[in-house]
């Protein structure tokens, strides 16, 4: 007996559509991901969509709205899996950096004025997981091609996806690329986690951070590493919190306190 | 009360609403709107140095990923002043040209394309359209490869840096795109007329301005120091806030532009009305075939503009790749300095984009950047308005919403730039006493009456205006009581025009309308000519109303009809209590 195909939603909160876009990118697969899928909703690629009960929702962006997190809830209710898709879902991306509130707040008025939001309140920018649970994460700035599609084709087979848990030097190793730390590069690869297969060091550019922490860094280590390096402290610390919202810049936090 | 309400398009990128609101026969209220959150990227720049904002701008927007790392190397590399070799350039233009094809090939083919043949989705299409959907994919995926190979990934690949690339692509690599572009070239042309030849339908039609980059070297191009605009202005990008001055309203996150007080549109539509006479070769060819004076007031056109523009990349890339491979890898450069300022433009496949910043020893002070969809939001509501007000007189009501979305997707708005659909609503009964209310809710309001009291239900406003003054209410002024340079009242105070005006509806009808709104509408605006001779500066403009009644008749003499003299009287109750 043929089985019935996994109802599947994707969705875009606040952030760059990225995430939805690369899914769009994947052009050859996109047509076999229709026919192994019954895809309810994907707001950027048709619009007969449906809200209803799915078996896998995928949601990219930061919940930073009292309708992202309306919608989020919803989301939630009606799934039976949900992924986080991307940096911004998975850890509140670039907007999330701005751990203070109150900080975040002055920033909010500096670019909008005073002027009272009629149609939906911002929300001090979190990852999903800050209000509902999350069955699996992948991560990403945004995500990769290929981790994405044989992340989806586990989920469809259903089985948990394999989500690297080493850092991006692992990557850049296989790829026999020269280490940038070595030529002085204030490179973020031993912190971040691999899935881009070090795109960046082999373009001859460090590594910026955007998978977010590898679970498996030593954040502590690294640090202290760059610090010996002879990378300046204020840039470290700026650099290891630009892409992964609360998690490293809590870390970062934390440090700045402790060494002042 | 009606609304009309598509509170999330699908198939734009990002998420964006449109709202009608109907009362009878008028159209008051007509709001796009953005609900995306904010992200302040701006603000997160700031402090940084100049290769972290490049690993950072980038992510504003997915589609567009390589047009803001364009922008900002160009504003960047102006403030450390650095120049890039010829080479650079090249492939920068190469880069740029992949995203163009990619980002206008998904528009036309996966999220334009299936409004006019009728369907919900591009795979739907494919069944019977195959061709179609697989010449779009293939182009968008072609597009993809350049992005790729340029940038080293699809979406925010880092490769573009100061002074040119982390990584130079090969001769092999070069030649491939070079020798697929060629091979793209007949299904490009198939694409010009296809597009060219959809039944756009005439509403919504009407004339404004467009603006967009003005290529130094007298060709076709999509990156300037200056900006050309419509009316013959041509405006250094260095003085870009002349053009754009950017606004707030409230219904949105994004930010709005006008241009001397009037809306503009920028994008495929704005560069093939300002520099299509530019287009050589194929491109050149198509354009005098299909261009026509419905280009320059209908937006659907931009469709068509979008797959002239493919044309001209797909013809373009040879030369640039030949041109490229006669020169050598340059080394990388250093920076000539550390403090600075710059501004940098580039054609965004939605239009003009600008980044501006200022960098002191190496450290980002300040940063704007104003996106192409913040600056056709002004546009693409105006448009929205006249289609359902056009539609609407036209009694075809039913089509309004349609319309709306076809319009809004034509701009192909990329929602993430500027910080996702169509929501129409009817008009309850009395609706202005609501408006009314929660215009005055927490501030007073300023009053003007308008009309001449000679001319019988002509004197509504006038007469409006003086009982409210009998009754007390503070800051109610007549015509004659403003001079040019006496604006009425506190300038952070709602100004709300009292005036007789022709809606075409019953007459005594009561409507409150945003000016703005009013203006947008030529049918309208002319019957108001008192509204021209009041100074009102143009940011009062956006917090400024139109309180009209219907009048009977205006004929010169008569008296005031019983209709209008119980609407006049049904105001200053709902004012005064």
């Amino acid at each position: 007996m043929k089985k019935a195909r996994l109802k599947i939603g994707i969705y875009e909160l606040t952030g760059c559509a990225g995430d939805a876009l690369l899914i769009l990118d994947c052009e050859e697969e996109l047509i076999n991901i229709f026919q192994a899928a019954d895809i309810q909703s994907f707001l950027m690629a048709k619009s007969d969509n449906i809200d209803g009960e799915l078996d896998l929702a995928l949601v990219e962006g930061s919940v930073s709205t009292e309708k992202d997190l309306k919608e989020l809830l919803d989301i939630r209710k009606r799934s039976k899996v949900l992924m986080a898709v991307g940096i911004c879902a998975t850890l509140g991306g670039p907007q999330a950096t701005f751990l203070d509130p109150r900080e975040w707040e002055e920033h909010l008025k500096k670019v909008y004025g005073q002027t009272e939001m009629a149609r939906t309140r911002p929300l001090h920018p979190k990852p999903l997981d800050a209000y509902a649970k999350v069955d699996y994460y992948l991560p990403g700035c945004p995500i990769d091609k290929e981790q994405f599609l044989s992340t989806l084709i586990r989920l469809l087979a259903g089985h948990p996806p394999e989500i690297h848990r080493f850092p991006v030097c692992m990557e850049c190793k296989w790829k026999e690329n020269d280490c940038l730390l070595n030529q002085g590069i204030c490179c973020l690869g031993p912190l971040t986690a691999a899935g881009c297969r070090a795109v960046c060091p082999s373009h001859n550019l460090p590594c910026v951070g955007c998978w977010g922490p590898a679970e498996e860094a030593n954040y502590s280590a690294e640090y202290e590493l760059l610090l010996e390096k002879g990378f300046d402290r204020e840039m470290v610390l700026r650099k290891m919190a630009g892409f992964s919202g609360t998690r490293i810049a809590n870390f970062a936090s934390r440090l700045r306190g402790e060494k002042k | 009360m009606k609304t009309i309400r598509i509170s999330r398009l699908a198939r734009v990128e990002g998420a964006c609403g449109v709202s009608a609101t109907i009362d009878g026969q008028i159209v008051t209220d007509v709001k796009f709107f953005v609900n995306e959150g904010p992200r302040l990227f701006e603000r997160l720049t700031i402090g940084k140095t100049p290769e972290e904002d490049l690993n950072l701008v980038p992510r504003i927007c997915a589609i567009c990923t390589l047009s803001h790392r364009y922008a900002a190397l160009r504003a960047l590399e102006k403030a450390l002043a650095v120049k890039v070799p010829a080479k650079v350039t090249l492939l920068r233009e190469l880069m740029h040209l992949g995203e163009m094809i990619e980002s206008h090939s998904l528009h036309l083919y996966l999220l334009a394309l299936p409004d006019y043949l009728g369907y919900s989705n591009a795979i739907a299409m494919a069944s019977k359209y195959g061709f179609e959907v697989k010449v779009g994919l293939d182009m968008k995926q072609f597009g993809n490869h350049i992005m790729k190979t340029m940038s080293g990934r699809f979406i925010h690949g880092e490769n573009p840096c100061i002074g040119g690339f982390g990584r130079y692509p090969t001769r092999e690599e070069l030649v491939f795109i070079k020798n697929r572009a060629i091979q793209f070239l007949p299904f490009a042309l198939k694409t010009v007329q296809l597009m060219c030849e959809l039944p756009y339908p005439d509403i919504p039609e009407s004339e404004t301005l467009f603006v967009c980059c003005h290529p130094q070297d007298g060709r076709f191009g999509f990156v300037g120091d200056e900006m050309t605009i419509s009316n013959g202005d041509l405006v250094d990008v260095q003085e870009y806030k002349k053009v754009t001055n950017e606004f707030f309203v409230p219904h949105s996150y994004c930010m709005r532009s006008r241009y001397k007080g009037k809306p503009y549109s920028v994008g495929a539509l704005a560069r093939i009305n300002n520099l299509g006479d530019r287009l050589e070769g194929e491109a050149g060819r198509y354009y005098k075939k299909y261009f026509n004076a419905r280009w320059k007031k209908n937006p659907l056109f931009n469709n068509a503009a979008q797959a002239l523009e493919m044309l001209y990349s797909f013809d373009r890339i040879p030369q640039v790749i030949d041109e490229a491979l006669k020169m050598p890898d340059p080394a990388p450069i250093a920076w000539a300095r550390d403090t600075g300022q710059g501004t940098g433009a580039v054609e965004a496949p939605r239009g003009i984009l600008f980044h501006a910043y200022d960098i002191f020893e190496g450290h980002i002070t300040y940063t704007d950047i104003v996106t192409p969809t913040a600056q056709n939001a002004e546009d693409i509501e105006r448009y929205c308005y006249i289609a359902a007000q056009t539609l609407l007189q036209k009694g075809e009501e039913e089509k309004i919403r349609d319309r709306m979305d076809l319009v809004i997707r034509a701009f192909d708005p990329c929602i993430s730039c500027s910080v996702h659909m169509v929501q129409i609503k009817k008009a309850p009964d009395g609706d202005w006493r609501n408006r009314l209310k929660k215009l005055a809710s927490g501030r007073r309001l300023s009053f003007i009456g308008l009309g001449r009291e000679d001319r019988s239900d002509d004197a509504a406003g006038r007469k409006l205006a003086r009982l409210l003054r009998n009754r007390g209410v503070k800051d109610v002024w007549l015509e004659e009581d403003l001079t040019m340079n006496s604006a009425p009242g506190d300038r952070a105070r709602p100004v709300v025009f009292l005036d007789a005006v022709d809606f075409g509806e019953k007459p005594g009808k009561i409507c409150l309308l945003p000016l703005r709104q009013v203006l947008w509408n030529a049918s309208l605006s002319h019957r108001l000519a008192g509204l021209v001779r009041v100074p009102l500066a143009s940011e009062r403009l956006l917090d400024a109303y139109l309180l009209g009644i219907q009048p009977a008749s205006i004929a010169e003499g008569g008296r005031m009809s019983t209709e209008v003299s119980e609407a006049v009287a049904g105001i200053l109750q709902a004012l005064v209590n």
